[in-house]
């Protein structure tokens, strides 16, 4: 294989990776944004995500791509219910940002406990997914690949659209930029919240499905994916969206070029090393603004 | 409470548990107790950075599991004694966490939880990637930190020579209840010393406390370096005690145990991560019938623990709330027994 197979090859997988990333890491940096809430539940709704697509098309025989309408119509379930379990009785309270993290967590538990209940530990195929691929020179490129990257920017057009042109895209602005301020507009907080978790919860079950079509479904499935969406989050900046997709990209390959340069087990030590290091260059990460707090 | 309640409190209920070797010679429930003094004395050291500091540190376990691995890893490839090796757990452990105190410097809040959690998350990684032999035994490799099936069989405390199989137990229940005792003597005196009341004022406003003349820098990471030592200790002794270690105690579900825990309890209050890491172990504990509802119980227990006590059962006991249920229902109650008397006569 020549140099440019190679690299080829790197970027083609981490295009994937990096659009699974995206879809999953904006969901997140929203909540922080217009909330402030570190949602350790996002893995759950990843998870819930991919099996809602294994239930509909492998228990309840839909056809494949029936699975991804179903999975967002779970998520949007699960992100009215996660806002209903917890943000809905902490949000504006003093501890809220702590707090929260914690009730999350015990939501996250609950799930997965739920999840091996209802489907047994063991692995399952996700359904949504395509065979075959095209060579581009020498590297295969599979259908899949280019399934997930369609999903991908179609998801992110449609929420570039959402929070740009319609009414409740400016009323969520609004409410990011300043609550009070949002609030005294006649803004209402809480329903500004809900659809926020519920736009987050079906991006979160959408990147499911993307993210179990490469590997497998597994009530843990989420874990992993979360804690790199995490650093995605706080590299970029917490709550920066054009800069989280960015980056989603960037460590992506990056990962992917580490797998193919080292080995697998490489890849997210160093990837985690990278990070702590732009921490501690740019503590409010590549693209977030020093909020300097005036005494 | 002032301090000399809290002082005759703590007495109490250290003779309390010192005295239930006496009530039971069960090794399960006195296993159970050991775990119980590990749990609590490092959330008492993490209480004081996250509640006290107020800085959102997610490294604690990490921490402890330097304590622990430094110590079995000595233990296990030069053959040292436990005793000693425990002690050079906690300077290991004392320099891991001065070192995270300095990284976490500049940032705040989410950013300190997510990177400290990106530490941790690496250096379990690496131990599970661990996998070049550094010498063979019988045929077996035998890698520096033992990969993901972790070290075992190094030694322990040596209480099974001194005290015989039976006792043995016992030795490090009394041993783990020093540690806890000496760990939460040095706390209190930190949240009672003028080094407490500098945290707080940092992390109630750093502005005007850096104006007061409070060196953050210098703070924060001297509340790292102190709590680092007895997290580094008790990882030690959970190393001795189990006689093995593995990549297991840096699972996420160890670490939001344990931060559950304290906030269940109470973040910043001295008694917080007693009342924390006993709710939740006593919890865990009553459903261990359940089998694989017991997550799932243990998770609402969470939820519903933060939205009905926001600041912890340790705030909740302290603020007015439970004073004036109590007189609601000494109200109520008078209402019933006049009611009751009043009954018969109609």
């Amino acid at each position: 294989m020549t140099v440019l197979d190679s690299v080829l090859q790197i970027l083609v997988s981490g295009i994937t990776l990096g659009g699974m990333y995206a879809v999953s890491a904006i969901g997140l940096a929203l909540l922080w944004g217009v909330m402030g809430m570190l949602n350790m539940a996002h893995g759950s709704l990843i998870a819930i995500g991919a099996y809602a697509s294994v239930f509909a098309v492998g228990y309840l025989g839909g056809t494949w791509y029936l699975g991804l309408p179903a999975a967002m119509i779970v998520g949007c379930l699960a992100g009215v219910l996660l806002y209903f379990a917890t943000a809905r009785w902490m949000v504006g309270s003093g501890q809220f940002e702590m707090n929260i993290i914690i009730a999350t967590v015990g939501v996250a538990i609950v799930v997965k406990s739920l999840l091996i209940i209802g489907f047994t530990g063991y692995p399952q195929r996700q359904p949504f997914a395509l065979e075959g691929g095209i060579y581009l020179g020498n590297v295969l490129v599979p259908y899949q690949t280019m399934l997930i990257v369609c999903v991908a920017i179609i998801l992110m057009m449609a929420l570039s659209w959402l929070l740009k042109a319609t009414r409740m895209g400016r009323a969520i602005r609004a409410t990011a930029q300043s609550q009070k301020a949002a609030a005294l507009m006649g803004i209402p907080a809480e329903r500004i919240y809900l659809q926020v978790m519920v736009i987050a919860g079906v991006l979160a079950a959408i990147s499911g499905v993307l993210i179990s079509s490469t590997a497998n479904t597994s009530p843990s499935l989420g874990e992993v994916t979360m804690l790199k969406v995490f650093i995605i989050c706080v590299v970029a900046g917490l709550g920066n969206i054009p800069g989280t997709i960015l980056i989603s990209f960037a460590l992506a390959v990056l990962e992917a070029a580490i797998q193919y340069a080292l080995s697998a087990k490489w890849a997210f030590p160093l990837l985690l090393g990278i990070a702590v290091m732009i921490l501690i260059w740019r503590p409010y990460g590549l693209f977030g603004a020093a909020r300097i707090r005036k005494v | 409470m002032s301090a000399r309640q809290n002082i005759a409190l703590a007495l109490g209920l250290l003779v309390v548990l010192a005295a239930i070797p006496l009530l039971t010679s069960s090794r399960y429930v006195l296993g159970q107790f050991i775990l119980f003094f590990i749990w609590f004395g490092v959330v008492t050291q993490w209480n004081l950075v996250f509640g006290v500091a107020g800085i959102f540190s997610l490294a604690q376990m990490m921490i402890f599991a330097v304590g622990g691995y430094a110590s079995a890893m000595l233990a296990f490839h030069l053959q040292w004694a436990m005793w000693l090796t425990v002690i050079v757990g906690g300077c290991a452990a004392v320099v891991t966490s001065t070192v995270i105190g300095f990284a976490t410097l500049r940032l705040r809040g989410a950013y300190v939880a997510l990177l400290t959690l990106a530490i941790a998350a690496a250096m379990q990684a690496l131990i599970i990637a661990d996998t070049d032999c550094l010498s063979f035994e019988t045929g077996t490799c035998i890698t520096l930190t033992g990969g993901a099936s972790g070290l075992s069989r190094f030694g322990d405390f040596g209480f099974r020579e001194l005290l015989g199989y039976r006792s043995a137990v016992l030795g490090e229940y009394y041993l783990g209840l020093l540690l806890i005792t000496v760990g939460s003597a040095f706390a209190f005196l930190i949240i009672n010393s003028p080094l407490g009341h500098a945290f707080r004022a940092l992390r109630d406003n750093s502005a005007c406390a850096a104006a007061r003349g409070i060196d953050r820098i210098k703070y924060q990471v001297m509340v790292f370096s102190l709590a680092g030592f007895f997290s580094g200790l008790l990882g030690g002794f959970y190393a001795g005690h189990f006689n093995a270690i593995g990549p297991s105690i840096l699972d996420f579900s160890t670490l939001l145990f344990l931060l559950t825990s304290m906030i269940v309890g109470g973040v910043g209050r001295f008694w917080g991560p007693l009342a924390g890491c006993a709710a939740m172990m006593l919890f865990d504990e009553l459903l261990m019938g359940l089998e694989e509802w017991r997550a799932v119980g243990l998770g609402v227990f969470t939820v519903v623990a933060v939205i009905l006590f926001p600041q912890g059962i340790v705030g909740f006991l302290e603020s007015g709330e439970l004073r004036r249920i109590g007189s609601q229902l000494t109200g109520l109650s008078a209402q019933i027994h006049h009611f009751v008397k009043k009954a018969p006569g109609q």
